[in-house]
């Protein structure tokens, strides 16, 4: 017969547990409250049109982050559309082509590693082939170094969604005489065509507050260009280089930098996941 | 079981043999899962392939369209005969042979996209139709398959937004669109309510007039309605090959005779 | 009538005309080739890595690793700081955030009601979302002065008698510094250790859940005998994927680690990371010895970050099998 301290001891001690794990979820609530808190507090303080449409100014003067926007804009845009069709590609190897083949393993595994690699090895290996061959850092570059950074995220998502559509939908098209090829693009692709844009926008979001891969292969530019062949300023180097400056109006427009990225951060992952979520419910 | 043995077989079936299975044995990597089949699937009628869960009836099915080579370590030997060429060894592609054997699955498999180019999708793969003649096209296909009066207001929504019963009959549409010759059945009526299955088989009474068929089915009341002649088969071999009708009232083997009285099943 | 006519239904024969196999070979190809292109992506970052580290290696050799001096004036470099730093502070944030992370996937999986599990599953996860450099400013600017004025003085004089663990938490409070530097790390690891651990949690089939409640188990007896058993491999791989997230980190570390090429006893001291020490001093460095000890360190953090991965896939993969 159990004695009633035996069950007490027991019941205060998960408790005792239980405590600690909302304690836990309370305290990552928190630190998300006091982090997007802060930034939101920071931010909103120096968002003003300058920011717009003004040049980073040198320290002491007012300014903008004009060309860092756009230079993210463009090497992001660029990245997308060098990753995506070869990721898109290798993902559907992955999941069509290569299904059955030893070949595929070691991708799968390698993409793998790359989804959680440094990316300031990334920004190295870049450097290497396109600043030091070359002889002068510039906007191709960091894009190419953001490009390396999405192929793994789409690589994966793709094969992913591709692995949801039944092999009863496939047959079916093989079964009115669809070439495989054509199956995939037409059928296979369409099916799955909602997951494999969230992982792109995923990328996108994932990319977008890169810093370390930038930082010697775009670098930095104080002043507007246009021009890819050359350095090319970008939010989150130029966000490294004001925060740790010693200016304040530099702090000020590095506060306002983190806030646009991480708004459009996560202004990208919930519109993903919207668009998971209207799928599903259909 | 042919021609030689039973000429009275042929005779009531009244035309030659579409397709001719002799000594066809199926492997998955090193297990065989059908041993030595022979059977003969005669023109324009309905054959049922039926048997006890694992007896081969889908493999066999399968091979008929060659649909089982999407998949690795899985290998046919022997001859399907149709035409005059052994379709397994044919130089002729998979996707030309599927052209002509078209298949309908258990579960009813819409493409995601509109009804019309479900049916379209097909057609196109072959022919370069005008907009007029493939409208004519879709709407001859959806005929056949008894579903136009009941999608004609709605072409271009999307096919996953029918029913069970309207997207199968939507699948055979998609599969006579493309004109086979022979259309082979798994199970079609299995994922569907009875209301849905009586049409269907209506339906399947209806193709036979163009099409040779083939249906695989578990339920014997479905064969015995439908079917000409049937193949009972048993863990990978075939038992016993008759009509129909001779197959269930007095069938020659034992097996047979204790799979339709429900010993076993 | 041959193989490629058709007879139609009405009789008449008609050719078909299939649509072609080169489709086929042509997306192959393209598939196929982009596949490999990803292998060639991490074959070459690897050779590029041991390329530009060569110089290094050839005048430093193995006791590259064992030296602490790094100076750019007389050409000597060490990783023994940078590499200890990365260690230490991927240690401490993996000693705060695990129980954290595992605390929040219990709390989301065993008490959570259903409506609020999936908000707050959200919310976690984006934390995960916010890049690094947001974290880096975050701590520069509003942790470390904290920290400086609260806690690192409390933990400073708390210790100051005790043997041993006096050194440890040895002043002057900076701030910023090692522990500083752990503390963000593990913020930012503390999502991936819930939401990988969350998902190998959910699934443990309930039966067995039930089973255990209904032999009287508590709540805490469950998970412990129960659920953590059963995914054992998948907690460990989660542990070791944010490990090697951890390792990597550069923006969020760079910020507040102090950047002093120094081993210290106390974790309140400034240090540095391979990755901090690369980010700021790539592009100021000189000469062929100085830009390739630091790809040297590269190719370092590089290697250790592919075998914890690694390991991490292999476990995660060995709980994947075992359902």
């Amino acid at each position: 017969m159990a004695t009633s301290a035996l069950p007490a001891r027991r019941r205060v001690r998960s408790k005792v547990f239980m405590g600690l794990s909302i304690g836990s979820a309370l305290l990552g609530l928190t630190m998300l409250a006091i982090i997007l808190g802060t930034l939101i507090f920071k931010g909103v303080s120096g968002l003003n049109l300058a920011v717009f449409t003004e040049m980073t100014p040198p320290p002491g003067e007012q300014g903008g982050l004009l060309n860092a926007i756009f230079g993210s804009v463009v090497m992001t845009v660029i990245a997308v559309i060098i990753g995506t069709p070869i990721s898109i590609l290798a993902g559907t190897y992955l999941a069509e082509y290569g299904r059955y083949r030893r070949l595929s393993h070691v991708v799968r595994f390698i993409n793998d590693i790359l989804l959680s690699a440094p990316s300031i090895v990334v920004g190295l290996f870049v450097y290497e082939i396109l600043v030091a061959t070359l002889g002068h850092f510039s906007g191709i570059a960091g894009a190419v170094a953001l490009a390396i950074l999405v192929i793994p995220i789409v690589v994966r998502t793709t094969e992913d969604m591709l692995r949801l559509v039944p092999d009863t939908l496939r047959e079916a098209a093989s079964s009115i005489g669809t070439p495989r090829w054509k199956m995939i693009v037409s059928i296979a692709y369409r099916a799955a065509r909602t997951g494999i844009t969230t992982g792109v926008l995923l990328s996108v979001a994932r990319i977008s507050g890169e810093t370390a891969p930038l930082l010697f292969t775009a670098l930095n530019n104080q002043f507007w260009s246009t021009n890819l062949n050359a350095p090319l300023a970008s939010l989150p180097v130029v966000i490294f280089q004001f925060a740790l400056s010693p200016y304040e109006d530099w702090q000020q427009l590095a506060w306002t930098g983190a806030l646009l990225i991480t708004l459009s951060v996560l202004t990208l992952s919930i519109f993903a996941r919207m668009l998971t979520a209207k799928k599903a419910q259909r | 079981m042919n021609a030689e043995t039973h000429p009275e077989v042929v005779r009531s079936a009244g035309t030659k043999e579409k397709i001719s299975i002799r000594n066809l044995s199926f492997y998955y990597d090193q297990s065989k899962a059908l041993k030595n089949i022979n059977l003969p699937l005669y023109d324009r009628t309905v054959t049922a392939f039926i048997g006890p869960s694992g007896c081969g009836k889908s493999t066999l099915l399968r091979i008929l369209n060659r649909i089982y080579e999407l998949y690795p370590k899985q290998r046919a030997e022997g001859e399907v005969m149709m035409d005059g060429e052994n379709i397994l060894t044919s130089k002729e592609s998979a996707d030309s042979l599927r052209s002509k054997v078209g298949m309908v699955f258990q579960k009813p498999t819409p493409f995601p996209m509109s009804i019309y180019d479900n049916i379209a999708f097909g057609i196109k793969l072959y022919e370069r139709l005008s907009k007029a003649e493939m409208d004519e096209r879709v709407e001859s296909a959806l005929r056949r398959a008894a579903l136009w009066d009941e999608v004609k207001d709605k072409l271009h929504t999307s096919g996953q937004g029918l029913s069970g019963g309207q997207q199968q009959r939507l699948c055979i549409a998609r599969t006579v669109a493309v004109r086979p010759e022979v259309i082979l059945f798994d199970e079609p009526c299995s994922a569907l309510d009875p209301i849905s299955t009586a049409k269907i088989e209506e339906l399947i009474d209806e193709l036979k007039a163009d099409y040779t068929i083939a249906i695989v089915t578990h339920n014997m009341q479905q064969a015995a309605r439908c079917t000409s002649f049937a193949a009972f088969m048993y863990l990978g071999e075939l038992i016993e090959f008759d009509t129909t009708e001779k197959l269930f009232t007095s069938p020659s083997m034992p097996k047979t005779q204790e799979y339709i009285t429900g010993r076993f099943g | 009538m041959s193989m490629s006519e058709t007879l139609t239904a009405t009789g008449q024969i008609r050719p078909k005309a299939s649509p072609s196999p080169i489709g086929d070979r042509v997306l192959h190809a393209l598939t196929f080739g982009s596949a490999v292109l990803v292998l060639l992506v991490l074959g070459g970052v690897f050779v590029s890595l041991v390329h530009g580290s060569l110089p290094a290696l050839q005048t430093f050799g193995f006791g590259f690793l064992t030296t602490e001096s790094w100076n750019p004036a007389t050409d000597i470099f060490g990783a023994a700081a940078p590499v200890y730093g990365t260690l230490l502070t991927s240690a401490i944030a993996l000693v705060i955030a695990v129980p954290v992370g595992l605390g929040i996937s219990v709390f989301l999986t065993e008490l959570c009601p259903n409506w609020l599990a999936r908000p707050i599953a959200i919310a976690i996860e984006l934390l995960a979302g916010i890049p690094s450099i947001i974290y880096g400013i975050w701590g520069l600017f509003v942790l470390a002065p904290f920290l400086q004025r609260t806690f690192q003085p409390f933990m400073i004089s708390v210790f100051h008698d005790v043997p041993v663990l006096n050194k440890l938490f040895a002043g002057p409070p900076y701030g910023i510094g090692v522990f500083t530097a752990a503390l963000i790390l593990s913020i930012m690891i503390l999502p991936f250790i819930s939401s990988v651990t969350r998902d190998v949690f959910e699934t443990v089939p309930s039966v067995l859940k039930e089973a255990a409640y209904g032999l009287g188990c508590t709540t805490w007896e469950v998970v412990r005998n129960v659920v953590i058993p059963h995914t054992r491999a998948g907690v460990i791989g989660a542990i070791m994927l944010a490990l090697g997230r951890a390792l990597g980190e550069t923006m969020a570390v760079t910020f507040v680690i102090g950047n002093a090429h120094r081993i210290s006893a106390s974790i309140l001291a400034p240090g540095t990371t391979i990755s901090a020490t690369i980010a700021n001093e790539f592009t100021e460095a000189t000469g062929d010895i100085y830009t390739s000890s630091l790809i040297l360190l590269g190719l370092i953090l590089f290697v250790v970050t592919f075998i914890v991965l690694a390991a991490a896939r292999f476990m995660l993969h060995r709980m994947e099998r075992g359902k």
